[in-house]
């Protein structure tokens, strides 16, 4: 047990070092993160149920376990038949042949089925001494299986780093061909992605309200781009704007303030509406381009874009005082901004040679590094916790969207519906 | 026999089209591109048309110099694109003539409206494009208004890098679709 605690602590002394190393360096333009950690490697051989396997079951779980960046995952092929079929209890376990593959934790689980139920009955192990890290019964409906896995990892990944995992999240996206698009939600595994809109539109921005209750974005249903937001329970408008111009951008500053640009003229305005009093209020105005307003977690701050000194940049503005300061000072186009929830990165994109890439920067526009690598990388977003982020990535022709470690690391694809996905949010 | 079918053939074109530009004032487009381009290319049929006699021909050209002449005085020239630089909005040397021949056009139609929309290449960011795109059509419309036009009579839309007239990803493509293109409607 205590290794594992100290693991959840040498990781995060490892960040804190990182963090501490990157601003004693705070010159570095566009480096790329070096500091990286080793990852577990665990062995999740397949579960059964009174003797018949149920592989998805076990390979649902690898996959969370991979794809949540702490894990290397141990090839079933290494696994022997004894190995693979040995019993669930301590003295039925050869730990020692687990070691010899390199197997450094063990995660053993029995599914039973009865009664239009689904249970799972899991224990994890350090297969170093056998000790039992936890051992826990989940249940559901047998359609409902996905969610205990999901849980079972958040579990696993909790035991390891001290933080609950998200592999239970659900992600919101714009799926379509070209022109003919939707916003959907699916689960993060891509499993069940279902139709949130039905305008076969081009349709961008889409974000949900943190209360889970509205759902706001711009579509060309109308000829042009109007913003428009949703109540999700009923499918009724609860606030559109249909002014002349473009209307894009939306990001909520709570359960019913919306802000978003509006670019007509000369001029550019952010709006905050109330999407129950409808009341527009003006939260910035300025000649040029104003896009993409997103807010400091604490609610104290805007960051935008703004073409005011040429070239897209970030700028920060105090909402109470409305000072106002350039984040962005490396190469000439820097847009997409994104808060990280604990409010200590910015991830936004920045055009550099040849490809537009995601980067992080601290909130004062120091320490900025690149994450990506190459292509055309577009809309990152910071996970509840921050310690991942979304992004959609065109490599070749097609948009897909990623999920990466906030330093950059395991980068993974998410599969939902086999069309061009882009502008992904995790849902609340 | 070929000869003698032209001016039919010419009255169905300026019929579909006549027909097309009265019923939809202005159509976005994401219609556009759904709509089966039907208009443009009459069908053989329509002037292989057995049995037609001297009369039924008389009547057709007489309609057609009618529509003709109607169509002359505001049938839209094709206006052309205006191209941008990379991340640019403002309006190049070169594309003020072709501006400005838009602009006498409309002083001379004042019967027609225009839709300016304004196109991004695929290298930049979803968000930002749509308001660049929105910019590039803005600084058309304030050229138009400066030489003349009404403001009412024009009106701006964005479609940012979302429907590239070229979706190849060269220098070439990104050329073309860098750009404001201008819709007429009667």
């Amino acid at each position: 047990m205590s290794k594992f605690s100290a693991f959840a602590l040498s990781f995060a002394v490892t960040v804190l070092l990182a963090l501490f190393a990157a601003s004693a360096d705070a010159k570095v333009y566009l480096d790329v993160y070096g500091q990286s950690y080793k990852k577990i490697t665990i062995a999740v051989p397949p579960f059964a149920t009174e003797g018949q396997p149920r592989p998805e079951v076990s390979d649902l779980l690898g996959h969370d376990l991979d794809m949540s960046g702490f894990f290397v995952v141990a090839p079933r092929s290494l696994m022997d038949n004894g190995l693979a079929s040995e019993g669930i209890d301590k003295r039925s376990i050869k730990f020692d042949q687990w070691r010899s593959l390199g197997v450094e934790l063990l995660c053993k689980a029995v599914i039973q089925e009865k009664d239009n139920g689904f249970s799972l009955e899991a224990y994890l192990y350090d297969a170093s001494d056998g000790t039992l890290l936890f051992a826990k019964r989940y249940r559901a409906t047998p359609t409902e299986w996905r969610r205990i896995v999901h849980r079972l990892a958040d579990e696993i990944i909790l035991t390891v780093t001290g933080e609950k995992g998200i592999m239970g999240s659900r992600v919101l996206f714009v799926s379509g061909d070209r022109r003919y698009r939707d916003v959907y939600v699916a689960d993060l595994d891509g499993y069940g992605p279902r139709k949130l809109t039905n305008q076969h539109q081009i349709i961008v921005s889409p974000s949900v309200s943190p209360d889970g209750k509205y759902l706001a974005y711009t579509s060309y249903k109308e000829g042009r781009p109007n913003l428009y937001v949703v109540d999700l329970a009923t499918g009724r408008e609860a606030y559109t704007d249909r002014q002349e111009g473009t209307k894009v951008g939306s990001s909520w500053m709570n359960a019913k303030t919306i802000a978003y640009a509006h670019v007509l003229g000369r001029i550019s305005t952010i709006y905050a509406a109330n999407v129950d009093t409808k009341e527009r209020k003006v939260l910035l105005r300025k000649e040029g381009i104003l896009a993409s307003p997103t807010f400091s977690p604490d609610g104290s701050k805007m960051i935008f874009v703004s073409d005011m000194h040429g070239g897209p940049n970030i700028f920060m503005m105090d909402l109470a005082t409305g000072d106002t300061k350039r984040l962005s000072f490396f190469g000439n186009y820097n847009t997409s901004p994104a808060f990280s929830p604990k409010g200590d990165l910015i991830a936004f994109v920045s055009k550099t040679e040849g490809a537009l890439e995601i980067c992080v920067m601290k909130p004062d526009g120091s320490d900025a590094r690149v994450l990506s690598d190459g292509g055309v990388n577009d809309s990152p977003v910071f996970s509840p916790c921050g310690r991942y982020i979304l992004y959609s990535s065109q490599k070749g022709k097609k948009y897909s969207i990623y999920m990466m470690l906030h330093n950059g690391e395991n980068k993974r694809e998410l599969k939902f519906t086999g069309a061009e996905e882009t502008q992904p949010k995790f849902m609340p | 026999m070929k000869k003698n079918l032209f001016p039919l053939v010419m009255a169905a074109i300026i019929l579909l089209f006549y027909g097309c530009s009265s019923k939809q004032p202005y159509t976005p487009i994401t219609e556009r591109m759904k709509q089966p381009e039907v208009a443009q290319q009459p069908s053989e049929g329509t002037g292989a048309k057995e049995g037609t006699n001297e009369e039924e021909l008389a009547r057709a050209e007489r309609e057609r110099q009618r529509l003709a002449a109607e169509a002359a005085a505001s049938a839209a020239p094709h206006l052309p694109d205006v191209y941008f630089d990379f991340d640019s909005y403002i309006i190049r040397n070169q594309d003020m003539p072709a501006l400005k021949d838009i602009a006498d056009w409309l002083s001379k139609n004042q019967s027609v409206k225009v839709v300016i929309e304004g196109n991004c290449d695929e290298r930049g960011t979803t968000e930002y494009n749509l308001a660049l795109g929105q910019k590039r059509a803005e600084a058309a419309k304030d050229f138009l208004v400066r030489s003349g036009v009404a403001a009412n009579r024009i009106r701006t839309n964005s479609y940012g890098k979302e429907v590239p007239v070229d979706t190849g990803h060269t220098e070439e493509a990104w050329a073309k679709n860098r750009r404001d293109h201008f819709v007429s409607q009667q």
